[in-house]
């Protein structure tokens, strides 16, 4: 027994220190899925205080180019609401998708894996695996829920995976990211007999039910081929700047439930 | 003694506050990580025990973690180096010169000494940092590259304040 109290007297800092790796690299490991984030669920709660202020004075700086995007989106739904005021097809009316607007508290960019904090939470009708969006394309997906917060893997994480079509040729396709730049993104599992040009524009397949389909995900970049292989991919460039993100909508879709018991009974 | 204590909170604070609301909002590039709480690790007192080195490494380590949302990252890395200070030092100083300086300083070690210093802390810790991020030997050029655009940046911004908060001699 005394022995071991010297053991541990005189090894007591390199014991500590093999504990506290120990606990580090366990929460590490268990943040790795994305769905288990609880250690983030709880740091919402405390950091979303400090990031909501430091965020609220950001927001002056961007002030006028937000106002602009505004307008903009603003015009385009009085224009849409036009048409429909004019149309007689009404036979069918039942929303399916309802957007939550919210505000980006905080959002990284330069890591592996990125998530973005956003200001709306459970008690906003928030849940996980809600599609998030901004008005120039795809942002990502909830991860993670507390009552005023909420966490969005954003398509910049390494787990993320976005069903795709080309607009050109209706084909599907399937987006990764590869953890190099925030502004491009790989579009994979492009059959080989499809033909890609530089510029094509990649939208949601609405497949997922997380996203409605046609929203924007980005354009063709560059194009690569792998004469061995059944399947092409390519180099995207996202249409939604990421560095910008202040304002998102978070989709909430109505029959999600109803679809997803269908997929089970399959 | 109580002075101390409040002077250590306050720094604790403080670098805090710059890394997460200043220096984690920096984004020039994909690879640039200026990482400068550390050197509340490297400027603690050389007769601090290394119990406590281990545990306020772990401590200030955790709070960054906490408002980054990656936990164990930053405090794992950070344990390492509070770990490890002891040895750097050893290596790099005699004995008997430790025992007339008081903290491992820019003002009292010199300039030369704290910069060969700081930057074996912060190549050991920004290595562990990326690569525990990355959790994969597959991203090791990424990370890398990031080690190597990063540190020279965040030694940088170190010396730079640590030479801010250089105490006035007295003659």
């Amino acid at each position: 027994m005394y022995n071991l109290l010297v053991f541990l007297k005189k090894y007591n800092a390199v014991l500590l220190f093999l504990l506290l790796e120990i606990i580090c690299i366990i929460l590490i490991l268990n943040s790795l899925p994305y769905h288990n984030r609880k250690f983030v669920s709880i740091s919402n709660s405390i950091s979303g205080n400090l990031h909501s202020t430091s965020s609220n004075i950001g927001n002056y700086f961007t002030l006028k180019n937000e106002n602009e995007l505004l307008i903009y989106h603003n015009a385009l739904l009085m224009n849409e609401l036009e048409k429909y005021r004019y149309s007689v097809d009404t036979v069918r009316h039942d929303e399916t998708f309802i957007y939550i607007p919210a505000h980006v508290i905080s959002n990284s960019l330069n890591r592996v894996n990125n998530f973005i904090l956003i200001d709306k939470g459970r008690l906003d009708g928030i849940e996980t695996d809600m599609g998030v969006i901004c008005d120039n394309g795809v942002v990502g997906k909830i991860v993670n829920v507390s009552n005023h917060y909420a966490s969005v893997m954003s398509m910049l994480n390494l787990s993320s995976i976005t069903s795709v079509r080309f607009i050109s040729n209706q084909n599907i396709a399937s987006v990764v990211w590869n953890g190099d730049s925030y502004m491009f993104s790989t579009v994979k599992d492009i059959p080989a007999h499809i033909q890609i040009e530089k510029g094509d524009t990649i939208v949601t397949s609405g497949y997922s039910n997380t996203f409605p389909a046609g929203i924007m995900v980005g354009t063709i970049e560059e194009t690569t081929f792998d004469e061995r292989s059944d399947f092409n991919a390519a180099k995207m460039r996202f249409s939604t700047d990421f560095s910008t993100l202040q304002y998102v909508y978070v989709v909430k879709n109505n029959f999600k439930a109803e679809i997803d018991s269908l997929c089970i009974t399959h | 003694m109580y002075n101390t204590l409040i002077k250590n909170i306050l720094i604790f604070i403080g670098l805090f506050l710059l890394q997460v609301l200043v220096f984690d909002n920096i984004r020039i590039g994909n690879y640039l990580h200026p990482v400068i709480y550390v050197l509340f690790v490297m400027i603690l007192p050389f007769k601090t025990p290394n119990l406590r080195l281990v545990i306020d490494g772990f401590l200030i380590g955790m709070t960054i973690d906490i408002f980054d949302g990656t936990p164990g990252l930053n405090a794992a890395a950070t344990v390492l180096i509070a770990y490890l200070r002891p040895y750097v030092i050893g290596f790099m100083t005699r004995k008997s010169e430790l025992d007339e300086k008081d903290a491992p300083k820019v003002g009292i070690m010199g300039f030369p000494w704290f910069l060969v210093y700081s930057l074996i802390l912060l190549l050991i810790h920004n290595f562990t940092l990326f690569l525990l991020e990355a959790f994969s030997f597959k991203l090791l050029g990424i990370v890398l590259l990031e080690v190597v655009i990063s540190v020279p940046v965040s030694l940088f911004v170190i010396l730079l304040i640590s030479y801010l908060f250089k105490p006035i001699k007295k003659n």
